[in-house]
């Protein structure tokens, strides 16, 4: 079963969508202390922006949602394409190591899922009013894949020394 | 409706179910995961906290009861299930799961585990398997493969066949069996609410990568496939279906109607220390 077959209407279509963004806020966080706790502050202070990113764009959707009603939905029963939210960065790409630039790569490539989400949407939503809602949600996901691309432009190389741990967790005792 | 009400009102979000501590475990580790499962699955029943206890016993995975807003009690090694036993028989009114780790839950925790499954006492065990002992610094556990050389305490390997934890289950006498997958924490979830809406004991095994210690069980994304069969409630016909696979399926195994293993109990109307010396010496 295809995702859009499983958008019947626009308020199904908001409740996937405030779902993908807070599912991505709350990993964002999650990350955010994971990184935090491994002593990793430069990266977790990118994942707590994104967090925050993440959660003002669950309440634009909120906010266009209005008054209407909104479907319940399990989390197991939204049939993402993959196991989890398009936006949702995933646990095992984390290494307590990880440096901002691959931290940022994560990031993008979680955008660029979400925006391909909505393009798919755009196309072969079930009814005009989400295809025409997840064409303009496209094109703001790509101003965030824009957004995200200058951010990793900016970002400096990976120095390998500053990710060398002499003694490493994992160091036969 | 005022903010208070509106916010009082709202179902409950797996976030509620979280404490304040931040996890320790490694980035990457497979045990954030199932902690997300269990919380989603608690706020997809909208179970108030004090209505839920989380028993663990020692490891890495054991720390998760200190990450979640239910009662909790992290044990002793090995001994979860008996704690657990003890709390469902004095509080049967509480949804009692117990979590740990395979060496938690299969070596010193062994003979725990045989016992729950056979006393099918309304219990839901998760087993957050990553094939080592990662607290103690990468040491081969009862689930290992034989030939694992990479610790120096089994330099050329254990040279011994690992448990499969789903044929233990079913050959105890658990009455449901399923093996998840920490990768799908959705699909993790959604078991975990069946385990507990099963009337018995519920033994969730739980494929949960180790990133530090067994960095190449991070390829388990790749290999992990669903079972090609649907649940049974035959045994025999479970039994043969874990035997035959790699141990890399997951899905529901077996789940039976037995009906749940409850203590007799004594009405104790005096609960003063005196009163219940007396019951029990009655």
């Amino acid at each position: 079963m295809s995702i859009a077959s499983r958008i019947p209407d626009l308020e199904s279509f908001f409740a996937y969508s405030i779902a993908l963004e807070e599912e991505a806020a709350e990993r964002h966080e999650e990350l955010a202390n994971m990184l935090e706790v491994h002593n990793n502050d430069e990266v977790a202070d990118i994942f707590r922006k994104l967090a925050h990113y993440s959660r003002l764009h669950a309440a634009e959707v909120k906010e266009l949602a209005g008054d209407r009603v909104l479907p319940t939905i399990a989390p197991w029963d939204f049939g993402w394409d993959d196991l989890e939210g398009p936006e949702t960065a995933s646990i095992d790409d984390m290494d307590y190591l990880i440096s901002p630039r691959r931290a940022l790569e994560v990031a993008l490539a979680n955008e660029r899922s979400a925006r391909s989400f909505y393009a798919g949407l755009g196309q072969w939503g079930l009814t005009e009013a989400i295809r025409r809602t997840a064409a303009e949600f496209a094109e703001e996901e790509a101003e965030h894949v824009e957004l995200l691309e200058d951010w990793l432009q900016r970002t400096p190389a990976d120095d390998a020394l500053a990710r060398f741990d002499p003694d490493p967790p994992h160091m036969p005792e | 409706m005022s903010a208070v009400n509106e916010a009082l009102a709202a179902p409950p979000k797996p976030k509620d179910y979280k404490s304040a501590l931040k996890p320790i475990w490694c980035p990457g580790c497979g045990d954030f995961a199932v902690l997300n499962a269990i919380t989603k699955a608690l706020a997809h029943q909208a179970l108030p906290p004090e209505d839920v206890a989380l028993i663990t016993g020692i490891g890495c995975s054991s720390r998760i009861a200190a990450y979640s807003s239910v009662y909790g009690f992290h044990g002793v090694h090995g001994r979860a299930l008996a704690l657990a036993a003890g709390l469902k028989a004095a509080r049967p009114d509480l949804a009692v799961l117990v979590a740990g780790g395979d060496g938690d839950g299969l070596s010193i925790g062994g003979n725990h585990f045989l016992h729950a499954c056979r006393r099918n006492q309304d219990l839901v065990y998760i087993l957050m398997d990553n094939q080592v002992y990662g607290m103690t610094k990468g040491q081969a556990s009862p689930t290992t493969a034989a030939d694992w050389a990479d610790s120096k305490l089994t330099p050329h390997g254990t040279g011994i066949a690992p448990f499969q934890p789903t044929s233990l289950a079913l050959a105890a006498g658990a009455s449901f069996v399923a093996r998840g997958f920490s990768g799908d924490p959705n699909g993790l979830a959604k078991m975990l609410v069946e385990a507990m809406e099963h009337p018995g004991f519920a033994f969730v095994h739980v494929l949960s990568p180790c990133p530090t210690y067994r960095p190449e069980q991070m390829d388990w994304k790749k290999i992990v496939v669903p079972f090609e069969a649907p649940e049974t409630d035959d045994p025999l016909e479970a039994m043969q279906r874990v035997q035959a696979d790699d141990g890399m399926s997951t899905g529901f195994v077996y789940r039976d109607q037995r009906p749940p293993w409850t203590p007799h109990q004594e009405d104790v109307t005096d609960t003063s220390l005196d009163g219940i010396e007396a019951a029990f010496r009655a």
